[in-house]
């Protein structure tokens, strides 16, 4: 009898779904569309001269054109592995330092004054010192890179290792499990949604650093194409490329989110269930 | 069935587009050199250069084999000003650096030990009528003379070096107070925008800045370098104390070839206009308005000193920089 009413609930809360991510979609379409509008109509308006803000569509065609160069795609591959390099190196230095010192009271109290200290100062302030160790190399704009990225990861972990439930903590010790059975399956799960939000924002800032770096280094990439476009003002080559940037930003972060989804398949928060 | 057919029609799509690809980064092809070195291996030299007009003589004359002869192969590490330039220099990432004498005045002054070897290119006289650069303002700004820039706001590109004190010195020849000048620090590509947007009375560029703001109904108010000091050195070849020291033999066959070089491009300018237009990525016609500087490896030591003792005058240096260390020539 039950099984009589089964089929109908289901293909209504599919078509459902469906109507939900078609929406989505649409308004994000829809955004996009704003935007491009908002920057076609400033230049065209004469808010500003056009000889300063091309047209969007000057700039979007101009795109078209450089994605067929071989060098545009060179340039956009050098800044996406140095991104890489830097947020690898800050990831597993942040995972290392944040669960050893997260894990113990005294360190943890001990290091929270110099944390907090060093995690507002800039890294474009310590391109000076990056070069004067590295020259003009990639690996100083890596220095900048790390740093920025280190305490956006650190940070999350930090947290996540000390975010450990009271009750499971005790059940735990109740029972006896090892620390080595304690951190696989009481530390890593509690941390790991913490990791999973450090890293994607990570990502974000490796990849702002990197550009910035390639801009005032004059590393390889896509930072360095801006600058020498505006050394000789071709503003319509900068524009292209600051929509580069925007993209890879959006590619990294639709990326980082699948990544979360996936790895946090089982946590509550994307499962959507109800906490008892 | 409907999906391979909609990834196919992507595939067509793309394999299309593709199908008109460029390499602008490929190598380009080997120009023809006379080389008629001993067929010893060259050395690698890193140098560091702005991506300005001016490099167009070092470019041209790697290409035409001169560094070559002497046993050097030149590597151009493109610098974004000399605050990137001489740390680098200074931690031996490169080895030489093209820039302006002031970098040189201020690490003189902290004994960090950047040596000037010779002069890379200069302004020109007096009786070439025009210079490599000049403040200009917008037509109807009423600025038309030096001592108009008295109580104005005037751009120069990197504040407290060789822009503001010849400015103020030129302002001063001809009557107004120096002292009154606002200077204000924007990059040469900025001014324009910055005199029509009016948040500059007046700015200090170069070419190609420099003739399109007076192309488009500029004024050219005054060539400050000109006015002071006539032929005063727009750029130098700067390394450090540690290379003269240690690697002598590289430092003078590095300034011997840079001698060559130099005394090459002034002759050849078509050359060096055609480097510009290859290198720099700028068209023909953009290369041929470019109103190029002398190039000479001849240093006016007397003009250094005076800039030095105007730049003290003015407070822009707390001291004169100790000339006998500063400028080693090879």
């Amino acid at each position: 009898m039950a099984t009589a009413t089964a089929p109908a609930p289901t293909r209504k809360r599919r078509s459902a779904n469906a109507a939900r991510s078609a929406r989505k979609i649409g308004l994000g379409l829809l955004g996009i569309l704003g935007m491009l509008a908002t920057w076609q109509l400033i230049p065209t308006l004469g808010i500003v001269s056009p000889q300063y803000l091309p047209y969007a569509t000057d700039t979007l065609a101009n795109l078209f054109g450089e994605m067929r160069d071989l060098e545009f795609w060179r340039n956009v591959g050098r800044t996406l592995s140095l991104w890489g390099i830097g947020l690898a190196i800050a990831t597993v230095a942040a995972i290392v330092l944040g669960t050893l010192i997260g894990l113990f009271r005294f360190p943890r109290k001990a290091t929270h004054t110099t944390v907090e200290f060093l995690r507002p100062i800039p890294s474009v302030a310590l391109i000076p010192v990056a070069i004067l160790i590295f020259g003009l190399q990639p690996q100083a704009g890596l220095v900048i890179i790390v740093y920025a990225t280190f305490w956006q990861v650190f940070v999350q972990v930090l947290y996540g290792v000390a975010d450990i439930d009271t009750v499971a903590r005790d059940t735990a010790r109740s029972y006896g499990l090892s620390k080595v059975s304690q951190f696989r399956s009481l530390i890593f799960p509690t941390a790991l949604p913490y990791l999973m939000t450090g890293l994607r924002l990570g990502a974000a800032v490796a990849l702002i650093l990197t550009i910035t770096a390639e801009l005032v280094i004059g590393i390889p990439g896509i930072g360095s194409q801006i600058t020498n476009a505006l050394t000789v003002g071709d503003w319509l080559t900068v524009y292209t490329y600051v929509l580069v940037a925007g993209l890879l930003g959006l590619i990294v972060n639709l990326v980082f989110r699948f990544i979360e989804r996936h790895a946090l398949s089982w946590h509550q928060s994307v499962r959507g269930e109800e906490v008892l | 069935m409907k999906k391979s057919l909609a990834t196919l029609g992507a595939l067509a799509a793309a394999a299309l587009f593709l199908s008109g690809c460029t390499d602008s980064g490929a190598a380009p092809e080997p120009t023809a050199t006379t080389t008629e070195g001993g067929g010893g291996e060259l050395t690698t030299v890193r140098v560091a250069a702005l991506p300005i007009a001016e490099t167009g003589a070092l470019w041209a004359a790697m290409d035409e084999g001169i560094f070559a002869d002497y046993g050097l192969e030149i590597e151009v590490v493109p610098a974004q000003g000399g605050a990137q330039a001489i740390p680098a220099l200074l931690s031996g990432d490169i080895d030489f650096a093209i820039g302006q004498p002031f970098g040189p005045f201020r690490a003189n002054l902290q004994d960090l030990g950047a040596v000037i070897i010779s002069n890379y290119a200069s302004s020109l006289p007096v009786s070439a009528g025009t210079d490599v650069n000049a403040v200009v303002s917008l037509g109807d700004s009423g600025i038309t003379g030096p001592a108009d820039l008295a109580g104005k706001r005037v751009s120069v590109n990197s504040l407290g070096a060789a822009g503001d004190v010849t400015i103020m010195k030129a302002v001063q020849d001809a009557g107004g107070d120096p002292t009154t000048i606002e200077f204000v620090e924007v990059a040469f590509p900025e001014v324009q925008a910055q005199l029509e947007a009016g948040n500059i009375d007046a700015g200090w560029v170069p070419d190609p800045f420099m003739s399109q703001i007076i192309g488009a109904g500029g004024t050219m108010v005054v060539h400050p370098y000109q006015a002071t000091i006539p032929g005063l050195s727009l750029l130098t070849n700067i390394t450090t104390q540690d290379m003269i020291d240690n690697n002598s033999e590289l430092v003078t066959a590095y300034a011997d070839a840079m001698s060559e070089a130099l005394s090459w491009a002034a002759e050849n300018e078509e050359a060096v206009r055609a480097a510009l237009v290859k290198y720099m990525e700028i068209p023909e016609a953009a290369a041929a308005g470019i109103t190029l500087p002398v190039f000479t490896a001849d240093l006016n030591v007397a003009d250094l000193e005076e800039l030095a003792s105007l730049a003290v005058g003015y407070g822009v240096l707390d001291a004169e920089p100790n000339f006998d260390t500063l400028i080693q020539e090879q």
